[in-house]
C-alpha cells in the first residue's frame, strides 16, 4: 500500500503492528517456558515466566498509548482504522495470555512439589497444541494472511476436544487414587488454562479477519464439545 | 412534483421515485430524490464530469468527497443548474428531481433553482437587514400573504436554522454585521425559507471556525428531517460525522458510492482507499 502524505502516520502505525508482533513474541515464550516448566518441573523457569509477566503488561499499556495517541491526532480512517483498532484488541487478548501463562507457571512451583504423575504428558501435548496454535496466529499477523487466520481458526476444535478427554482422563485419575487430587486439580486448571490460551488465540484469527478483509468471520466456529459446563 | 408551483409537496405525493439504483450505496427505506444518469460535463473544449450516475436519498445527508478539481463541485451545481450561469460550459445526460427532468425545455431555473436550494463556502448574505435576507425569497416568490404570515415565515426560517434565539431582538440590523457562523446560519434561514426540496451545501463549513462548524452540522443533522441534503465538502471527518451516504469523486469520475459507515471503515475501491486514508500522491 502506498505511503500516506504525512509520513510520521505510516510510521507510527508500523510501529504499533511492530509493538504488538513484540508483545505476540513475548506472550509466546511465556505460554511456551510456563509448559516446559511444567513438563521439565524447573523451578527456576516458572519464576522466570512469572517475573516476565509484567513486560507483557507494560507492552499492552504502551500499545494502548499509542492507539490512543493515533485516535486522537491522527483520526485514522478504513484500512488505517482497522489497523489500530486490531492492534488494540491484539494487544489485550496477549495481555489474557500471558495472564494465563503465569498462572500455569505459578501452577508448576505447586506441583514441582509434589509427587510427579503421568497425566502431566497429556497436558503438555495439548499445550504443543495451544502453542503452534498461537505460533501460526502470530505468524498470520505478522504476513496480514488471512486465509492462514481462517486456518488456526478452525483448529481451535482439536484444543478443545483434547480438553474434554484430557478432563475425563483426569476425573478418573482422581477417582482411582485420591491422593492425587490435589496434583490433578492443578493438572485440570492448567488443561483450561491452555485451553483458554487457544480461545484466545481464535479471537486474535478473527481480529485479522477484519483487519485484512474488514467484514467479521460471518460463520460460527464450530465447536467439538457437546458437553456443557465443561470449557 | 412542479416547479412552477411554490407550496413543498408534503408527503408520498409525486415522488415517482425510480426503482432501479444506479448504485450500491442506496439508504435502506428511503425514497431517492435526485437521480442522476450518465452526466456529462464540459468547460469548452475540456471534459470535467465522466458519466455521473448516482441516486440520492431524501430526508438524508449525501456527502461528496474528493482531491480538488475531481467534480464534484460541477456535479453539485448541475442540481441547481447553476452550470447554466458559466459561459461555455455544457450538460449532458439527466438530472431528476422527484421523476421530473431539471434539464427539461419547460423548466425555468429560476423556479428550478427556489426548489434547490445553495450554501456557499462564504456566507453570502444580502447587504439587508437580517429580516429582509430572510424574506428575500418568500417575497419574490410571492409565498407570504401578508406582514403576519411573512412574520411567521422569518421566525420559523430563522428558528430552523437555530439563528432565532441569537437575533430575535435585532431583526433590523445588517445581515453582514453578524459573525461568520451566525451569517451562514442566516443564509441557511434564507434557503429554508422559500421551501426547497433539495440544499445544496458546498463546504458550508470551511470559513468558519470549530464551534460554528459544530453548530452547522447540528443544524445540518436536525435538517435532514425535512430535506435532501447534499454537501460537498474537503473534510472527511466532517463527511464521515454529518453524512449517511458518502460519494468519492476523482478526475472527473464518481468512483464509489455507499453508506458512509462502509465507505470510513471498508471501501471497496483502492482509490478511495488512498484518498480518505491521506495517501494520495
Amino acid at each position: 500500500m502506498a505511503e500516506h502524505t504525512v509520513k510520521a502516520f505510516t510510521e507510527e502505525l508500523d510501529a504499533l503492528t511492530q509493538e504488538v508482533a513484540r508483545m505476540g513474541g513475548l506472550a509466546e515464550a511465556a505460554v511456551n517456558d510456563s509448559l516446559t516448566a511444567v513438563a521439565r518441573r524447573d523451578t527456576t523457569l516458572a519464576q522466570s515466566v512469572i517475573e516476565r509477566d509484567q513486560k507483557i503488561d507494560v507492552a499492552q499499556r504502551d500499545i494502548e498509548r499509542r492507539a490512543i495517541k493515533l485516535f486522537a491526532l491522527r483520526q485514522p480512517f478504513a484500512t488505517d482504522l482497522r489497523v489500530v483498532l486490531t492492534g488494540w484488541r491484539i494487544a489485550s487478548e496477549l495481555e489474557r495470555v500471558g495472564d494465563l501463562a503465569k498462572n500455569i507457571a505459578k501452577r508448576a512451583l505447586i506441583l514441582n512439589q509434589a509427587e510427579p504423575i503421568t497425566l502431566t504428558r497429556s497436558v503438555e501435548r495439548m499445550g504443543k497444541l495451544a502453542a503452534a496454535h498461537l505460533n501460526q496466529v502470530l505468524d498470520a499477523y505478522a504476513n496480514r494472511d488471512v486465509q492462514a487466520a481462517i486456518a488456526v481458526w478452525h483448529q481451535d476444535d482439536n484444543i478443545d476436544a483434547h480438553y474434554n478427554s484430557l478432563f475425563r482422563e483426569l476425573v478418573t485419575y482422581m477417582i482411582e487414587d485420591p491422593r492425587t487430587i490435589s496434583s490433578c486439580a492443578h493438572l485440570l486448571f492448567i488443561a483450561k488454562n491452555i485451553e483458554r490460551i487457544g480461545d484466545h488465540g481464535t479471537n486474535i484469527a478473527e481480529y485479522i479477519h477484519f483487519l485484512v478483509t474488514g467484514e467479521e468471520i460471518d460463520t460460527q466456529r464450530p465447536r467439538a464439545d457437546n458437553e456443557p459446563g465443561i470449557s | 412534483m412542479d416547479f412552477a408551483g411554490v407550496e413543498r409537496a408534503t408527503g408520498a405525493v409525486g415522488m415517482a421515485a425510480p426503482t432501479v439504483s444506479a448504485d450500491a450505496g442506496s439508504i435502506l427505506g428511503a425514497p431517492i430524490k435526485v437521480s442522476a444518469r450518465d452526466v456529462n460535463v464540459f468547460y469548452g473544449d475540456k471534459q470535467a464530469l465522466f458519466d455521473v450516475s448516482i441516486d440520492i436519498p431524501d430526508r438524508a445527508v449525501t456527502a461528496f468527497i474528493g482531491p480538488s478539481g475531481c467534480g464534484k463541485t460541477t456535479f453539485l451545481r448541475c442540481i441547481n443548474r447553476m452550470n447554466d450561469t458559466i459561459e461555455g460550459a455544457r450538460v449532458k445526460g439527466s438530472v431528476q428531481i422527484e421523476g421530473k427532468n431539471a434539464y427539461a425545455s419547460d423548466v425555468d431555473p429560476v423556479v428550478l433553482r427556489s426548489r434547490v436550494g445553495m450554501v456557499f463556502q462564504k456566507p453570502n448574505p444580502f447587504p439587508k437587514s437580517i429580516y429582509d435576507n430572510v424574506a428575500y425569497g418568500p417575497r419574490i416568490h410571492g409565498i407570504a400573504r401578508g406582514k403576519a404570515a411573512m412574520d411567521e415565515i422569518v421566525e420559523k426560517s430563522l428558528r430552523r436554522a437555530g439563528l432565532w434565539d441569537e437575533v430575535k431582538d435585532r431583526l433590523g440590523s445588517p445581515g453582514v454585521g453578524l459573525s461568520g457562523g451566525q451569517q451562514q446560519r442566516l443564509v441557511i434561514a434564507r434557503t429554508v425559507a422559500v421551501n426547497p426540496d433539495v440544499i445544496l451545501m458546498d463546504e458550508p463549513c470551511s470559513a468558519l471556525d470549530p464551534i460554528a462548524t459544530a453548530k452547522i452540522e447540528e443544524l445540518i443533522d436536525e435538517l435532514r428531517a425535512n430535506y435532501c441534503i447534499i454537501i460537498v465538502t474537503h473534510s472527511m471527518a466532517q463527511a464521515a460525522r454529518v453524512s449517511q451516504k458518502t460519494a468519492f469523486f476523482h478526475l472527473g469520475k464518481l468512483v464509489e458510492t455507499g453508506p458512509t459507515e462502509e465507505i470510513f471503515t471498508n471501501p471497496r475501491d483502492s482509490r478511495t482507499q488512498d484518498y480518505i486514508t491521506g495517501r494520495f500522491g
